[in-house]
């Protein structure tokens, strides 16, 4: 029998008995919408997870080693900002107490423009270019008994004092490597002497990190670079173990869903059981009856499938707009640090994975349904029903 | 000629073993037209479908032309009935998703028969039986008596040489009943199409040109 003429029949099945159709199309149609949607959010979640890490103070690539003549080269293509950190070691002293620390020079303006680690303000305020003022972490002030407005010399490694600076303002980020062995000031307000340089690149959306960095380590061989994967091991776990949690539950939505859709194929198969008795007594073949159940229930899934794509697609759309906020439950979520914002993001996977799935699901709940009937004698058939 | 040699069935159930047919014998030639008569149960059925390769007996042969039907293999039982074989089934039995002209359509297709000869036959057929305009027209939408006869029209659409009908006028009234069957009998004499009837209506049986009477599942004197 041709093809053609029973892609057509099944469709007819299926456009006139619109009723079952649409049960059909209904549950396969809300699992893609929903999965499309869970998908984009998951995407959305690291996203928000990677912008919160980097968005901090690391930015996406982390550049050590650097020389002066380093720094234009580092504004390629994709990058979206270069900042510019000066690191010395130095001794905090306060009333005989002190605290081995890495002080880093910064530029103000540009730091409080491209990281939200100003906003960790606890005390105080952030230190504003030409001052000759300290940004140091709340616990460290703790041990050397110091408070917003107060002096602080700056001794070197040899206990030498350097410089005198004033507390200008407190943090606390959460993030043990930011809150111990570090403190912040102006550029201007290092003490004299040897600085290391070292930069934090910011790419622009959708700029994979390696890629950059692969440029990077051939046209400056001497520095150092590390993606944000690399120097945040632990939030590349999480996300990995994100989208496995998500194929997990992609797999199991539609594991539930296909014996759903091959129940009631099954009962939407045996409501039409004289028919299809009929058919084989005419002189349709085992294999054509299988085909053209095949082709109705790979019809029916395409169809849903699509529709459910779509209304994924317009969902994710209205909720990339408004957000979706989680800060009520990430306060002391370090990859929340910043903001607690989602925002719904699509991928081409996130995209096509639901309905494929769907559709191999669909066709493999199929297969209950033509053993039945194929296997049936249509004497039989036509003596039951 | 359609020759059935010592034929016997059962079935087996929740009531034990149920002879549907015993030691079944005879001969139709080629384009004649015969009725099984019998009360429900008497095995009727069972004898069209065995005749139509649906189910196969116990013991005994069907021979077709020569050709044992009972030996074929059930791909070759199938192709025989979709070449060779037209059902009229109880109360129509149309393919309810389909209209008149996607019913008439389906043996046709079944048949490789297909593009302006397919259109020239349902026409053709759609003609004979009186139903021109009816083409759209939804198996739902149709009276019993257009019911049967389209099922009519579907199975001899594609030129069988043996046609099966199990009690088709059961869901007729008597004057469209008689009418149906004038005109299977007349259509199967001018097409050499070689025709069983199975019927209990006493009055149809007035009509037949032979009568294989059954009495639980056993012939009775013939006509």
């Amino acid at each position: 029998m041709r093809l053609a003429y029973l892609v057509k029949v099944a469709g007819l099945i299926l456009w006139r008995s619109w009723r079952a159709t649409l049960v059909l199309s209904f549950m396969v149609i809300s699992a893609v919408a929903a999965l499309v949607f869970l998908s984009a959010l998951a995407v959305g979640t690291n996203d928000a997870m990677i912008r919160n890490s980097t968005g901090l103070f690391s930015g996406h690539i982390a550049a050590s080693m650097l020389g002066e003549s380093d720094i234009p080269q580092l504004k390629t293509a994709g990058v979206e900002r270069v900042l510019i950190r000066r690191h010395q070691q130095v001794l905090l002293e306060k009333n005989g107490l002190l605290e081995p620390l890495v002080l880093i020079g910064v530029d103000p303006e540009q730091e409080q423009e491209g990281t939200a680690f100003w906003k960790k303000t606890v005390a105080g305020r952030y230190p504003r270019a030409g001052e000759a003022t300290l940004f140091l972490s709340q616990a460290t002030a703790k041990r050397l008994n110091l408070m917003v407005g107060d002096p602080v010399s700056l001794a070197d490694p040899q206990g030498v004092v350097r410089k005198s600076l004033t507390v200008a303002g407190l943090y606390k980020t959460g993030i043990t490597h930011l809150d111990q062995g570090m403190a912040f000031c102006p550029t201007t307000a290092l003490p004299a002497g040897e600085t290391e340089l070292s930069a934090a690149v910011f790419l622009r959306d959708g700029i994979p990190p390696e890629t950059v960095v692969a440029r990077y380590r051939t046209t400056l061989p001497a520095a150092t670079f590390a993606a944000w994967p690399e120097f945040m091991p632990d939030l590349k776990q999480l996300i990995d173990l994100d989208y496995i949690c998500m194929a997990i539950v992609i797999a199991l939505v539609f594991a539930i869903v296909s014996v759903g859709i091959s129940c009631t194929f099954l009962i939407f198969t045996l409501k039409n059981l004289r028919e299809h008795g009929i058919m084989k007594a005419m002189g349709l073949l085992g294999g054509d009856t299988a085909l053209l159940l095949v082709t109705q229930i790979g019809l029916l899934t395409v169809v849903a499938a699509a529709v459910g794509t779509l209304a994924g697609i317009a969902t994710v759309a209205v909720f990339a707009q408004i957000g979706i906020d989680i800060g009520a439950f990430t306060s002391h979520n370090q990859y929340f640090s910043v903001s607690g914002m989602l925002y719904p993001r699509l991928t081409a996977l996130a995209v096509a994975t639901p309905p494929l799935v769907a559709v191999v699901f669909g066709l493999a709940a199929a297969i209950w349904p033509i053993v039945y009937i194929v296997r049936k004698n249509p004497a039989d058939i036509l003596r039951s029903v | 000629m359609i020759e059935i040699r010592a034929v016997s069935k059962q079935f087996t159930s929740g009531r034990g073993h149920v002879a549907a047919l015993t030691d079944i014998s005879f001969t139709v030639a080629q384009g004649h037209g015969v009725m099984l008569a019998g009360r429900s149960g008497s095995g009727k059925t069972t004898l069209l479908n065995c005749l139509g390769t649906l189910e196969l007996p116990d013991s005994g042969a069907i021979l077709y032309h020569g050709v044992d039907l009972c030996t074929l293999s059930p791909r070759q039982r199938t192709l025989f009935r979709r070449t060779k074989v037209g059902f009229v089934f109880q109360a129509g039995n149309l393919l309810p998703w389909l209209s008149v002209a996607e019913n008439l359509q389906f043996p046709l297709e079944l048949n490789g028969i297909h593009g302006q000869a397919q259109q020239r036959r349902i026409a053709e057929l759609l003609a004979t039986f009186d139903l021109a305009g009816y083409e759209k027209a939804l198996p739902v939408e149709l009276s019993g008596g257009e019911s049967q006869r389209i099922a009519f029209a579907r199975a001899i659409a594609h030129a069988p040489s043996l046609l099966l009908a199990d009690e088709p006028t059961a869901s007729l009234d008597s004057a469209n009943g008689r009418q149906l069957i004038e005109l299977m009998f007349s259509l199967c004499r001018t097409n050499g199409t070689t025709l069983f009837i199975a019927t209990h209506d006493q009055e149809l049986l007035a009509m037949a040109e032979a009568i294989i009477p059954l009495k639980d599942g056993k012939m009775e004197n013939n006509r």
